[in-house]
């Protein structure tokens, strides 16, 4: 996230320092001073949120040895749910792209397997009942 | 004008283009890409109210979250374990009786591989609108698709709550959901408070009633 912030910095600043369309027409009638324009909303509002997440980050630390086969933020997790197997991480509720395998920690089944220990059980029914068993944690280094 | 005439003419493509993921699923007369999009900004603006958003934004997101799919292919899930013969529906329906599991790395790989190709399709049917709306256009798109603000991050939960919805609704009238499969991904996929008591609303009034 630091260095996607940094990288908008220097974008806003290469547009705003040497790239910015000359102002010979007026601006509703020049679409590159329009797009120029519109870009630097994106940049503008993206920089203040990532400034802003920055600003309250809390980086997650590798557990210390004897708790790394408990899951907490940033494990992946292999479970078995319904006789098949899956694999995913847990993350934070900004991170989370569950179609990339990224599960936020405030769903349901994240929620659910945070504290839990390879081997465990995990009833997540509601209303159909479900068990997650949890087959391995691993943590990146 | 006459490019603008030619989006809005590309666009209305979507008005007959069948949803992809309840074809193979082999459901009778069901939704276009267009009717997906127009219940989903009905719940974008609902239940977007009960939270502090950029309606404009949130509702403009909507509308335009699956139009690259003029152009760019309407992938499912399934896509990589469906057989290259689709008269084959024992193969199929046995396909679709488990959720389809891939390694992160591969559903990592498969995210970028679509996003690549729905980007591609969204510039090529926006290249010839007026330079504002075109980058308003991909600008709201990629929001949505990365999750880069609060109002992208919940329109994107809402893009798959319609489809829950659609999916019961489609299992309640003509089976061949696997509502369980359905239920568990749920529980998996929102973390978005409003729409985790949306989906609450939905068991009760689909499952529980149902099991009655």
């Amino acid at each position: 996230m630091k260095a996607e912030y940094q990288h908008l910095r220097k974008i806003k600043s290469f547009k705003t320092r040497g790239e910015v369309p000359r102002f010979l027409h007026s601006e509703d009638l020049n679409p590159e001073y329009l797009s120029f324009h519109e870009d630097l909303d994106l940049i503008d509002t993206r920089l203040a949120e990532v400034k802003q997440i920055l600003r309250n980050v809390e980086l997650i630390k590798m557990p210390p040895k004897d708790r790394r086969n408990i899951v907490n933020l940033g494990a992946k997790v292999l479970i078995e749910v319904d006789g098949q197997r899956d694999e995913f991480q847990i993350v934070g509720s900004l991170e989370a792209n569950p179609s990339a395998g990224k599960i936020s920690n405030e769903s349901p089944v994240g929620m659910a397997l945070l504290g839990h220990h390879v081997g465990e059980e995990i009833d997540i029914s509601s209303p159909v009942k479900v068990i997650y068993k949890i087959k391995r944690i691993t943590y990146l280094s | 004008m006459k490019n603008t005439l030619d989006f809005f003419l590309a666009v209305g493509k979507l008005k007959g283009k069948q949803r992809r993921g309840w074809i193979v699923h082999g459901l009778k007369n069901s939704e276009s890409t267009a009717e997906h999009i127009f219940r989903m900004a009905i719940l974008a603006w609902v239940l977007g109210n009960k939270k502090k958003l950029n309606m404009e934004k949130v509702i403009k997101m909507a509308l335009i979250h699956d139009i690259c799919e003029v152009y760019a292919p309407d992938l499912t899930p399934y896509d990589p374990l469906l057989p290259k013969n689709p008269k084959d529906p024992k193969n199929i329906k046995k396909i679709l009786s488990k959720w389809p599991k891939f390694s992160l790395a591969e559903k990592r790989k498969r995210v970028l591989k679509k996003c690549e190709k729905e980007m591609r399709g969204l510039n090529k049917l926006v290249s010839e609108l007026p330079s504002k709306l075109r980058v308003e256009i991909k600008n709201l798109w990629l929001d949505f698709e990365k999750g880069l603000s609060p109002e992208g991050r919940f329109v994107k939960q809402i893009d798959k709550a319609e489809n829950l919805l659609q999916g019961l609704e489609y299992w309640e009238t003509q089976g061949k959901i696997q509502r369980n499969l359905w239920g568990r991904w749920a529980k998996e996929i929102f973390d978005d408070p409003v729409i985790l008591e949306f989906v609450q609303t939905l068991d009760k009034r689909f499952i529980k009633r149902k099991k009655k």
